[in-house]
Protein backbone atom coordinates (compact mmCIF):
# COMPACT_ATOMS: atom_id res chain seq x y z
CA UNK A 1 0.00 0.00 0.00
CA UNK A 2 1.47 3.29 -1.18
CA UNK A 3 1.58 6.77 0.30
CA UNK A 4 0.97 9.46 -2.33
CA UNK A 5 2.52 12.88 -1.72
CA UNK A 6 1.26 15.75 -3.83
CA UNK A 7 3.93 18.42 -3.81
CA UNK A 8 6.45 20.32 -5.88
CA UNK A 9 9.89 18.88 -6.50
CA UNK A 10 11.69 21.62 -4.61
CA UNK A 11 9.75 20.95 -1.40
CA UNK A 12 12.53 19.79 0.91
CA UNK A 13 10.17 19.69 3.87
CA UNK A 14 8.41 16.83 2.06
CA UNK A 15 11.86 15.24 1.71
CA UNK A 16 11.98 14.95 5.50
CA UNK A 17 8.87 12.75 5.41
CA UNK A 18 9.90 10.80 2.30
CA UNK A 19 13.12 9.86 4.09
CA UNK A 20 11.14 8.58 7.09
CA UNK A 21 8.91 6.53 4.80
CA UNK A 22 11.94 5.08 3.02
CA UNK A 23 13.43 4.13 6.40
CA UNK A 24 10.18 2.36 7.32
CA UNK A 25 10.06 0.59 3.92
CA UNK A 26 6.68 2.17 3.16
CA UNK A 27 6.12 2.57 -0.59
CA UNK A 28 5.77 6.21 -1.57
CA UNK A 29 5.01 8.09 -4.76
CA UNK A 30 5.73 11.78 -5.01
CA UNK A 31 3.81 13.65 -7.66
CA UNK A 32 3.38 17.26 -8.64
CA UNK A 33 0.00 17.78 -10.36
CA UNK A 34 1.76 20.50 -12.37
CA UNK A 35 3.63 17.71 -14.19
CA UNK A 36 0.43 16.17 -15.57
CA UNK A 37 0.08 15.14 -18.33
CA UNK A 38 3.62 15.60 -19.68
CA UNK A 39 5.78 13.73 -17.18
CA UNK A 40 3.05 11.95 -15.25
CA UNK A 41 0.48 9.46 -16.50
CA UNK A 42 -3.05 9.03 -15.24
CA UNK A 43 -5.78 6.61 -16.20
CA UNK A 44 -9.05 5.72 -14.50
CA UNK A 45 -11.76 3.40 -15.75
CA UNK A 46 -15.33 3.48 -14.50
CA UNK A 47 -17.21 0.56 -16.03
CA UNK A 48 -19.51 -2.31 -15.07
CA UNK A 49 -20.12 -0.83 -11.66
CA UNK A 50 -16.44 -0.91 -10.81
CA UNK A 51 -13.61 1.59 -10.63
CA UNK A 52 -9.91 1.21 -11.20
CA UNK A 53 -7.22 3.80 -11.71
CA UNK A 54 -3.50 4.31 -11.71
CA UNK A 55 -0.87 7.00 -11.61
CA UNK A 56 2.69 6.80 -12.89
CA UNK A 57 5.42 9.30 -12.06
CA UNK A 58 9.18 9.23 -11.54
CA UNK A 59 9.24 5.60 -12.67
CA UNK A 60 6.80 4.64 -9.91
CA UNK A 61 3.27 3.33 -10.41
CA UNK A 62 0.39 3.24 -7.96
CA UNK A 63 -3.07 1.81 -8.45
CA UNK A 64 -6.02 3.34 -6.65
CA UNK A 65 -6.67 -0.01 -4.99
CA UNK A 66 -3.17 0.13 -3.53
CA UNK A 67 -3.40 3.68 -2.26
CA UNK A 68 -2.88 3.97 1.49
CA UNK A 69 -3.01 7.72 2.05
CA UNK A 70 -2.63 11.07 0.31
CA UNK A 71 -0.62 13.97 1.73
CA UNK A 72 -1.42 17.29 0.09
CA UNK A 73 1.68 19.36 0.81
CA UNK A 74 2.66 22.02 -1.76
CA UNK A 75 1.21 20.80 -5.08
CA UNK A 76 1.45 22.95 -8.18
CA UNK A 77 -1.59 23.83 -10.22
CA UNK A 78 -2.59 20.82 -12.33
CA UNK A 79 -0.97 20.87 -15.80
CA UNK A 80 0.93 24.09 -15.03
CA UNK A 81 4.05 22.61 -16.65
CA UNK A 82 2.24 21.48 -19.80
CA UNK A 83 3.61 22.48 -23.18
CA UNK A 84 0.57 24.69 -23.74
CA UNK A 85 -0.85 25.43 -20.28
CA UNK A 86 -4.28 26.99 -20.02
CA UNK A 87 -7.04 27.51 -17.47
CA UNK A 88 -9.10 24.94 -19.35
CA UNK A 89 -6.35 22.31 -19.26
CA UNK A 90 -5.85 22.93 -15.56
CA UNK A 91 -9.57 22.48 -14.91
CA UNK A 92 -9.73 19.29 -16.96
CA UNK A 93 -6.65 17.87 -15.30
CA UNK A 94 -7.96 18.76 -11.82
CA UNK A 95 -11.18 16.90 -12.63
CA UNK A 96 -9.30 13.82 -13.80
CA UNK A 97 -6.79 13.70 -10.93
CA UNK A 98 -8.91 14.63 -7.95
CA UNK A 99 -11.99 12.86 -9.28
CA UNK A 100 -9.93 9.68 -9.37
CA UNK A 101 -8.29 10.23 -5.98
CA UNK A 102 -11.61 11.04 -4.30
CA UNK A 103 -12.95 7.76 -5.70
CA UNK A 104 -10.31 5.78 -3.82
CA UNK A 105 -10.66 4.92 -0.15
CA UNK A 106 -7.40 6.49 0.97
CA UNK A 107 -6.97 8.61 4.09
CA UNK A 108 -6.17 12.29 3.49
CA UNK A 109 -3.89 14.79 5.16
CA UNK A 110 -5.81 17.01 4.56
CA UNK A 111 -8.79 16.34 2.35
CA UNK A 112 -9.07 19.27 -0.11
CA UNK A 113 -12.71 19.72 0.81
CA UNK A 114 -11.83 20.43 4.44
CA UNK A 115 -8.65 22.26 3.46
CA UNK A 116 -10.52 24.78 1.34
CA UNK A 117 -12.78 25.75 4.23
CA UNK A 118 -9.96 25.70 6.76
CA UNK A 119 -8.00 28.26 4.74
CA UNK A 120 -10.71 30.89 5.28
CA UNK A 121 -9.36 33.11 8.02
CA UNK A 122 -12.74 34.51 9.12
CA UNK A 123 -14.01 30.94 9.47
CA UNK A 124 -10.91 30.13 11.52
CA UNK A 125 -11.77 32.90 13.95
CA UNK A 126 -15.31 31.64 14.42
CA UNK A 127 -14.14 28.06 14.87
CA UNK A 128 -11.53 29.24 17.35
CA UNK A 129 -14.28 31.01 19.32
CA UNK A 130 -16.41 27.88 19.35
CA UNK A 131 -13.55 25.69 20.53
CA UNK A 132 -12.56 27.86 23.44
CA UNK A 133 -9.54 29.79 22.24
CA UNK A 134 -9.01 33.43 23.18
CA UNK A 135 -9.25 35.40 19.92
CA UNK A 136 -8.37 39.09 19.58
CA UNK A 137 -11.35 41.18 18.40
CA UNK A 138 -11.33 41.29 14.61
CA UNK A 139 -13.24 42.98 11.82
CA UNK A 140 -13.37 42.09 8.13
CA UNK A 141 -15.01 44.88 6.20
CA UNK A 142 -15.32 46.83 2.97
CA UNK A 143 -16.72 49.86 4.83
CA UNK A 144 -14.07 52.53 5.59
CA UNK A 145 -16.15 54.05 8.37
CA UNK A 146 -16.40 50.74 10.21
CA UNK A 147 -12.69 50.11 9.81
CA UNK A 148 -11.93 53.51 11.31
CA UNK A 149 -14.39 52.93 14.16
CA UNK A 150 -12.71 49.61 14.95
CA UNK A 151 -9.27 51.24 15.02
CA UNK A 152 -10.56 54.06 17.25
CA UNK A 153 -12.14 51.54 19.62
CA UNK A 154 -8.95 49.51 20.12
CA UNK A 155 -6.32 52.18 19.53
CA UNK A 156 -3.66 49.99 17.98
CA UNK A 157 -4.72 47.38 15.47
CA UNK A 158 -2.96 45.23 12.91
CA UNK A 159 -3.90 44.82 9.28
CA UNK A 160 -3.23 41.45 7.71
CA UNK A 161 -4.00 39.76 4.44
CA UNK A 162 -6.39 36.83 4.57
CA UNK A 163 -4.92 35.14 1.51
CA UNK A 164 -1.27 36.18 1.51
CA UNK A 165 0.56 38.50 -0.86
CA UNK A 166 -0.52 38.78 -4.49
CA UNK A 167 1.20 36.21 -6.70
CA UNK A 168 3.60 37.25 -9.44
CA UNK A 169 7.10 38.43 -10.06
CA UNK A 170 9.00 39.87 -8.36
CA UNK A 171 7.81 38.09 -5.19
CA UNK A 172 6.20 40.38 -2.67
CA UNK A 173 5.61 40.18 1.09
CA UNK A 174 2.59 41.40 2.99
CA UNK A 175 3.52 41.26 6.66
CA UNK A 176 1.04 41.86 9.44
CA UNK A 177 1.41 45.57 10.11
CA UNK A 178 0.56 47.76 13.08
CA UNK A 179 -1.57 50.80 12.26
CA UNK A 180 -3.38 53.49 14.20
CA UNK A 181 -6.78 55.15 13.94
CA UNK A 182 -5.26 58.08 12.05
CA UNK A 183 -4.65 55.89 8.98
CA UNK A 184 -6.38 56.71 5.70
CA UNK A 185 -9.05 53.99 5.51
CA UNK A 186 -10.56 55.05 2.16
CA UNK A 187 -8.88 52.08 0.42
CA UNK A 188 -11.01 49.67 2.49
CA UNK A 189 -13.78 50.33 -0.07
CA UNK A 190 -11.53 48.88 -2.79
CA UNK A 191 -11.08 45.48 -1.13
CA UNK A 192 -11.99 43.68 2.10
CA UNK A 193 -9.64 44.55 4.95
CA UNK A 194 -8.97 42.37 7.99
CA UNK A 195 -8.17 44.39 11.10
CA UNK A 196 -7.41 42.84 14.47
CA UNK A 197 -6.69 44.24 17.90
CA UNK A 198 -2.94 44.30 18.42
CA UNK A 199 -1.69 41.87 21.04
CA UNK A 200 1.66 43.02 22.47
CA UNK A 201 3.56 39.76 22.74
CA UNK A 202 6.63 38.43 24.38
CA UNK A 203 6.79 35.35 22.17
CA UNK A 204 5.39 33.66 19.09
CA UNK A 205 4.03 30.15 19.48
CA UNK A 206 3.80 27.65 16.61
CA UNK A 207 1.84 24.55 17.58
CA UNK A 208 1.80 21.73 15.05
CA UNK A 209 -0.91 19.09 15.37
CA UNK A 210 -0.36 15.80 13.53
CA UNK A 211 -3.20 13.35 13.90
CA UNK A 212 -3.77 14.49 17.47
CA UNK A 213 -0.09 14.64 18.47
CA UNK A 214 0.94 18.14 19.51
CA UNK A 215 4.32 19.81 19.04
CA UNK A 216 4.56 23.33 20.42
CA UNK A 217 7.49 25.64 19.83
CA UNK A 218 8.17 29.09 21.24
CA UNK A 219 10.30 31.94 19.95
CA UNK A 220 10.89 35.09 21.91
CA UNK A 221 9.80 38.25 20.15
CA UNK A 222 11.48 41.61 20.20
CA UNK A 223 9.44 44.27 22.02
CA UNK A 224 8.22 45.98 18.85
CA UNK A 225 8.05 42.96 16.58
CA UNK A 226 4.58 42.56 15.07
CA UNK A 227 4.95 39.72 12.55
CA UNK A 228 7.14 36.89 13.83
CA UNK A 229 7.85 35.67 10.30
CA UNK A 230 9.85 38.75 9.43
CA UNK A 231 12.98 40.19 10.92
CA UNK A 232 15.91 38.34 12.47
CA UNK A 233 15.64 38.79 16.23
CA UNK A 234 18.51 36.47 17.05
CA UNK A 235 16.14 34.19 18.95
CA UNK A 236 15.51 30.59 17.94
CA UNK A 237 12.54 28.24 18.23
CA UNK A 238 12.52 26.18 21.42
CA UNK A 239 10.18 23.33 22.45
CA UNK A 240 7.32 24.50 24.66
CA UNK A 241 4.78 22.89 26.97
CA UNK A 242 1.16 22.97 25.82
CA UNK A 243 -1.24 24.27 28.48
CA UNK A 244 -4.10 21.84 29.17
CA UNK A 245 -6.68 24.44 28.13
CA UNK A 246 -4.96 24.89 24.77
CA UNK A 247 -4.57 21.15 24.27
CA UNK A 248 -8.31 20.59 24.57
CA UNK A 249 -9.15 23.49 22.25
CA UNK A 250 -6.70 22.26 19.61
CA UNK A 251 -8.26 18.81 19.60
CA UNK A 252 -11.76 20.29 19.40
CA UNK A 253 -10.69 22.62 16.58
CA UNK A 254 -9.14 19.92 14.36
CA UNK A 255 -12.13 17.66 15.00
CA UNK A 256 -14.55 20.41 13.99
CA UNK A 257 -12.44 21.32 10.97
CA UNK A 258 -11.85 17.72 9.90
CA UNK A 259 -8.10 18.23 9.73
CA UNK A 260 -5.42 15.56 10.15
CA UNK A 261 -2.70 18.23 10.13
CA UNK A 262 -2.78 21.81 11.33
CA UNK A 263 -0.25 24.44 12.35
CA UNK A 264 -1.56 26.99 14.85
CA UNK A 265 -0.06 30.40 15.47
CA UNK A 266 -0.48 32.08 18.84
CA UNK A 267 0.78 35.29 20.38
CA UNK A 268 1.98 34.84 23.97
CA UNK A 269 1.21 38.04 25.84
CA UNK A 270 3.07 39.57 28.78
CA UNK A 271 1.11 37.38 31.22
CA UNK A 272 1.99 34.20 29.34
CA UNK A 273 -1.50 33.89 27.88
CA UNK A 274 -1.83 32.40 24.39
CA UNK A 275 -4.00 34.30 21.88
CA UNK A 276 -5.18 32.47 18.77
CA UNK A 277 -4.00 34.19 15.60
CA UNK A 278 -4.58 31.65 12.86
CA UNK A 279 -4.48 28.00 11.89
CA UNK A 280 -2.65 27.03 8.71
CA UNK A 281 -3.97 23.73 7.44
CA UNK A 282 -0.72 23.06 5.56
CA UNK A 283 1.62 25.23 7.58
CA UNK A 284 5.35 24.74 7.34
CA UNK A 285 6.98 22.56 9.98
CA UNK A 286 10.47 22.12 8.53
CA UNK A 287 11.98 25.11 10.28
CA UNK A 288 10.46 24.04 13.61
CA UNK A 289 11.82 20.50 13.39
CA UNK A 290 15.25 21.67 12.28
CA UNK A 291 15.54 24.14 15.16
CA UNK A 292 13.84 22.20 17.98
CA UNK A 293 14.50 18.60 17.04
CA UNK A 294 10.82 17.79 17.53
CA UNK A 295 9.99 14.66 15.46
CA UNK A 296 7.20 16.21 13.38
CA UNK A 297 8.20 14.56 10.09
CA UNK A 298 8.22 11.21 11.86
CA UNK A 299 4.70 11.86 13.18
CA UNK A 300 3.52 12.78 9.67
CA UNK A 301 5.12 9.65 8.22
CA UNK A 302 3.56 7.47 10.89
CA UNK A 303 0.11 8.94 10.28
CA UNK A 304 0.45 8.44 6.53
CA UNK A 305 1.66 4.87 7.03
CA UNK A 306 -1.43 3.69 8.86
CA UNK A 307 -3.73 1.42 6.82
CA UNK A 308 -6.22 2.89 4.39
CA UNK A 309 -9.89 2.96 5.26
CA UNK A 310 -11.67 -0.25 4.44
CA UNK B 1 -8.39 52.84 -5.84
CA UNK B 2 -5.73 50.69 -4.18
CA UNK B 3 -7.08 48.13 -1.69
CA UNK B 4 -6.21 49.21 1.84
CA UNK B 5 -4.25 46.06 2.70
CA UNK B 6 -1.94 46.54 -0.27
CA UNK B 7 -0.67 49.79 1.25
CA UNK B 8 1.55 47.55 3.38
CA UNK B 9 3.06 45.40 0.65
CA UNK B 10 6.81 45.35 0.08
CA UNK B 11 9.36 43.34 -1.88
CA UNK B 12 10.02 39.93 -0.44
CA UNK B 13 13.47 39.37 0.92
CA UNK B 14 13.76 35.73 -0.05
CA UNK B 15 17.29 34.61 -0.79
CA UNK B 16 17.93 34.81 -4.49
CA UNK B 17 20.61 32.13 -4.44
CA UNK B 18 19.66 28.87 -6.10
CA UNK B 19 19.49 26.08 -3.48
CA UNK B 20 22.47 23.74 -3.99
CA UNK B 21 20.36 20.62 -4.52
CA UNK B 22 18.35 19.04 -7.29
CA UNK B 23 15.48 16.60 -7.41
CA UNK B 24 16.40 12.97 -8.01
CA UNK B 25 13.52 11.13 -9.69
CA UNK B 26 14.54 7.68 -8.55
CA UNK B 27 15.03 8.63 -4.89
CA UNK B 28 12.12 11.11 -5.01
CA UNK B 29 14.33 13.37 -2.90
CA UNK B 30 16.46 16.45 -3.42
CA UNK B 31 20.14 15.58 -3.40
CA UNK B 32 23.32 17.59 -2.94
CA UNK B 33 26.08 17.65 -5.58
CA UNK B 34 27.88 14.84 -3.72
CA UNK B 35 24.77 12.65 -3.89
CA UNK B 36 23.71 12.95 -0.25
CA UNK B 37 20.06 13.77 0.43
CA UNK B 38 19.61 17.48 1.11
CA UNK B 39 17.86 16.66 4.39
CA UNK B 40 21.11 15.17 5.68
CA UNK B 41 22.41 18.72 6.01
CA UNK B 42 20.03 20.58 8.35
CA UNK B 43 22.40 23.54 8.69
CA UNK B 44 22.24 24.07 4.95
CA UNK B 45 18.43 23.83 4.89
CA UNK B 46 18.17 26.45 7.61
CA UNK B 47 20.64 28.67 5.78
CA UNK B 48 18.80 28.60 2.44
CA UNK B 49 15.46 29.21 4.15
CA UNK B 50 13.45 26.77 2.05
CA UNK B 51 11.75 25.27 5.09
CA UNK B 52 10.85 28.64 6.62
CA UNK B 53 7.30 29.82 7.22
CA UNK B 54 7.66 32.40 4.46
CA UNK B 55 8.84 29.83 1.90
CA UNK B 56 5.44 28.91 0.48
CA UNK B 57 5.28 28.11 -3.20
CA UNK B 58 3.73 30.38 -5.79
CA UNK B 59 0.52 28.40 -5.58
CA UNK B 60 0.24 28.22 -1.80
CA UNK B 61 -0.35 30.73 0.89
CA UNK B 62 -0.29 28.35 3.85
CA UNK B 63 2.57 29.46 6.03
Amino acid sequence: MTVLILTSKDDVTADMVVTRLHDAAVPVMRLDPADLPVNTLLSARYAHGDFEGLLSANGHVVSMGGLRSVWVRRPGEPAAHADEPSAWLTAETRQALFGMLYSASARWMNHPREAERARLKPWQLRTAHLTGFAVPPTVVTTVPRLARQFAEEYGEVVVKSASGPPPGEPPMALPTTLIGPDSDFSGVAAGPALLQRYVPKRADIRLTCVGGRLFAARKEADPDQVDGRYGDTGHTWEPAEVPDRIRKSVHDYVDMAGLAYAAFDFAEDEDGFWWFLECNQSGQFGFVELETGQPISEAVAQWLSRPARG
Amino acid sequence: MRPFTLNYIRPASHPTAVPPYRFDDSLQLNVLPDGRPAVSDPELLLAVGTTASTAGSKTHFDD
